[in-house]
């Protein structure tokens, strides 16, 4: 083969303790569609973070025709050619299609409005799209914005072109269409890396796969030298001691929870599960398997448009997430920091924050010394290691400032319980910890369900597990037929192979 | 078909409408009310806070705001009153590169901070205009500057008519300030360094990932307000003659009411000076209409103004979250669309 056009070798790059790549050997050729798979948290956005000069390698170095190069910032990776597209487009909502497309551009102090409209129809006709060049971003389609984007690359003369995810959000035909032009665009010499959870999709557009895990290079093949078990094996296969126990069920006959045909119009539709007191349930899915959505209807923030969901026998609607906490059900966001904890506030005041009215006095006072008994209690109850309830939560660790979340939450005395990722970003020790918190819950009569991303805890807390892919959901699994290989399977739409 | 047309260019029709329509309802209210003389008047004042809301306007497109512009005009006009008195053979190039140089040292301060040491812009100007008013009181040591010990081509240049219809005067400080507000109404729309602060308003992230130095740009944006405030400060001194130290005092109130009642969208990334130029007019009108219009008291004309910059701000909120969610909903209905085709 000719020289590679974008190496990474022995790249590596960590914060702090955690090493999010790990000894990274890359090459992109020119006229390539190079797909790259893995799980999520595998290290893939690093890695497009790396190659488009946005995070810096802790070690190892970039080649660009093989020549070692420093890509301080995006505009020095522009400049050698390299430009990204990810799944949410990044365009100016105020700007028009023209004005996007030249928005990097430099030359020239006046802008030549006739020359650049001309120029764009020309880059949106070279990628075999037709669209309207004085619209404004706003009112474009997804598929439309990122054609915008794909053109701005184009006029920047692109030669590596990673697309994250691009298809997630498209349409089926949307996706089609994407995909032409990606190939359009490796017919025409440029590298393109093309990320994403989608098998069928790899096999329909990639000349090579990669699959990477836990920030490392697993294996690069030709795609007609692989097949979708392959990829799958190559995707889950853990080294010993990552594992946690799996936990007895606590399950009991009553059931809390009946969810029939439940569906939000264009997010996911035909959900459907029992969940009974006692029971773990625990989602399985890659991003944008719609989890987080079926977790955000069940709590109200989003408006199921079809199905029914009974709820301690009775059929319940949830307008909002008031009517959900009303009901007993609560929430345990997957991002600590924007939905989950006032990390400027006192460990003392999060933990009341939703339960607030119990601590109040007869003259409408906050009881802080009731306040304070119920925050020690937590503490003791979850191992929450801090010297004193009054320290910030942002001074604590993440596995405690999720203890300290999950307390906010069982202080209100839920029936059911969501949570989302309860353990991303946190220690094993700490994971376990949560673990036994959530089954110590589902023990003493509540029902959970939890929203997870990491297999291993998939398989250690699901007394049964529902995989969804894509906003469908594809099957129930008990936990004795479930194993991490079956999982993914569903998860990426490999049906067959499960 | 009300697609085909820009929204900015809309805005600005809607905007003439609302002016003709004001002037229409004060002329049936108000006995002589449509004369040359109010021409006369409103064009004098809007010279000054056309050039205020021109600067504001460029610093609103970066989703940031500039409170200090009111004391920048009155530190700059007094600065200047002072310079010429002192110096009353100074040459009139030299007085306004003199002012405008002043202003540009003040947004500098401003944009530094804003820019650089990352306080938001709020903040900054809410400090910045105490500090720039009382740094004012201090350099003035309490005097004022009086018309007497003015050059007469600085009193007379703003009254002097460059030429009239019927009783209608085009003075040459109007004519001046239309011609600035002309000229930086092309700049914003023909120069690629002016796309980069649309750009930066509409979507910071991705002007980052465009390659654009989100914080240069926001710099300059604070410069050339001080710079316009600078220029407003010299019209200032021009007009009154008689300069004290709450000269220019709620200019930047009324230069953020001009800008956003000409449709810039206080969150940044849409609008235009020629805008902010109507809606400093149309809140000029308004006040001028409301002293002489018996039925409404002193007290609610400064009701009426801040309703009307209420209603502006929301009605573009509302507009452009309809757009929003209507650009939604058509997208997934497509997707719907496209899921049933197959």
């Amino acid at each position: 083969m000719t020289q590679p056009t974008l190496a990474l070798r022995s790249v590596s790059k960590s914060f702090g303790m955690t090493a999010a790549l790990d000894d990274m050997t890359l090459e992109l050729f020119p006229g390539e569609v190079h797909a790259i798979v893995g799980e999520n948290g595998a290290g893939k956005s690093t890695m497009i973070k790396i190659m488009t000069g946005v995070h810096q390698p802790t070690s190892g170095r970039i080649e660009i025709d093989g020549a070692p190069v420093v890509m301080s910032g995006t505009k020095a990776a522009r400049l050698r050619g390299v430009a990204a597209i990810y799944q949410e487009p990044m365009v100016f909502p105020d700007l028009d299609v023209t004005e996007n497309i030249f928005i990097s551009a430099t030359d020239g102090l006046v802008l030549h409005r006739a020359a650049m409209r001309r120029d764009a129809l020309a880059l949106i006709a070279r990628i075999g799209m037709t669209l309207d060049v004085d619209r404004v971003a706003s009112g474009l389609s997804l598929a439309e914005q990122q054609a915008v984007e794909i053109a701005r690359a184009l006029s920047q003369d692109v030669r590596v072109l990673i697309m994250d995810e691009p298809t997630a959000s498209l349409s089926a035909h949307e996706a089609a269409e994407l995909r032409r032009i990606a190939r359009t665009l490796a017919d025409g010499g440029v590298a393109v890396v093309y990320i994403s959870h989608r098998l069928e999709e790899v096999f329909q557009i990639a000349d090579r796969v990669s699959v990477i895990r836990d920030g490392k290079h697993i294996s690069t093949r030709a795609i007609a030298d692989t097949n979708p078990q392959l990829l799958i094996a190559d995707m889950v296969g853990r080294e010993v001691g990552n594992y946690f126990t799996k936990m007895p069920s606590t399950a009991q006959d009553d059931v809390l929870l009946r969810v029939q045909g439940l569906g939000v119009a264009g997010v996911f539709d035909d959900v459907s599960f029992d969940l009974r007191r006692g029971e773990v349930l625990a989602m399985a899915g890659l991003i944008g398997a719609r989890r987080t959505d079926v977790a955000l209807t069940l709590f109200g923030i989003l408006r199921a448009t079809s199905g029914q969901v009974s709820y301690k026998g009775r059929p319940l609607t949830l307008r909002s997430p008031a009517d959900a906490i009303a009901a007993g059900i609560a929430y345990v966001s997957e991002d600590r920091r924007k939905l989950g904890l006032a990390m400027a506030l006192p460990i003392r005041w999060n933990i009341s924050l939703a339960t607030l009215k119990r601590y109040l006095s007869r003259l409408g006072l906050i009881d802080v010394g009731a306040e304070t008994d119920m925050a020690l209690s937590f503490r003791k109850r979850l191992n929450i290691r801090t010297p004193d309830v009054e320290m910030t939560v942002g001074m604590l660790s993440g596995g405690n400032q999720q203890k300290v979340m999950l307390a906010k939450w069982l202080n209100m005395q839920p029936d059911l319980l969501i949570v989302d990722e309860p353990t991303r970003g946190i220690d094993v020790g700490s994971k376990a910890e949560v673990h036994d918190l959530i089954r110590a819950f589902a023990a003493a009569g509540g029902a959970v369900l939890v929203v997870s991303s990491d297999l291993p805890e998939v398989l250690a807390m699901g007394d049964r597990i529902l995989v969804m892919r894509e906003g469908q959901q594809m099957a129930i699994l008990d936990s004795g037929e479930a194993s991490q290989e079956r999982i993914m399977a569903l998860a990426t739409g490999q049906r067959g192979a499960a | 078909m009300l697609q085909k047309i820009a929204p900015q260019t809309l805005r600005i029709i809607a905007l003439l409408a609302v002016l003709v329509l004001i002037t229409l309802f004060f002329t049936t209210q108000i006995e002589g009310f449509l004369s040359g003389r109010l021409f006369n008047r409103i064009s004098s004042s809007v010279a000054i806070m056309a050039l205020v809301a021109t600067g504001q306007t460029l610093v609103i497109l970066t989703r940031n705001i500039d409170l200090s512009v009111g004391s920048v005009v009155g530190f700059v006009a007094f600065a200047a009153g002072s310079m010429i008195t002192n110096h009353p053979d100074l040459s009139p190039a030299v007085l306004l590169a003199y002012s405008a140089a002043l202003g540009a040292g003040f947004g500098l301060i401003n944009g530094l901070l804003v820019a650089y040491a990352r306080v938001p812009s709020i903040i900054v100007t809410l400090a910045t205009m105490a500090l720039f008013r009382s740094t004012l009181v201090e350099f003035s040591d309490g005097k004022s500057i009086t018309t007497d010990n003015l050059p007469a081509w600085l009193t007379d240049f703003p009254n002097m008519v460059v030429f009239a219809l019927g009783q209608m005067e085009f003075r040459a400080g109007f004519c001046a300030s239309v011609l600035v507000v002309i000229v930086a109404h092309l700049a914003m729309t023909k120069l690629r360094a002016a796309r980069q602060l649309y750009a930066v308003g509409s979507n910071p992230e991705a002007a980052d990932l465009a390659g654009i130095d989100a914080a240069r740009v926001v710099l300059v944006a604070f410069v050339l307000s001080g710079v316009m405030a600078g220029l407003a400060g010299f019209m200032f001194l021009a007009r009154f003659g008689n300069i004290t130290v709450v000269a220019g005092m709620g200019f930047e109130l009324k230069s953020v009411a001009s800008a956003v009642v000409g449709g810039v969208n206080i969150f940044g990334g849409s609008g235009s000076v020629i805008g902010a130029f109507l809606g400093a007019i149309l809140v000029d009108l308004l006040e001028t209409g409301l002293v002489r219009w018996a039925v409404v008291s002193e007290f609610w004309r400064e009701a009426v103004l801040g309703t009307l910059i209420l209603a502006a701000v929301a009605t573009d909120t509302i507009i452009s979250r309809r757009l929003t969610k209507a650009r939604a909903e058509r997208a997934q209905k497509e997707a719907l669309a496209s899921r049933v085709a197959k």
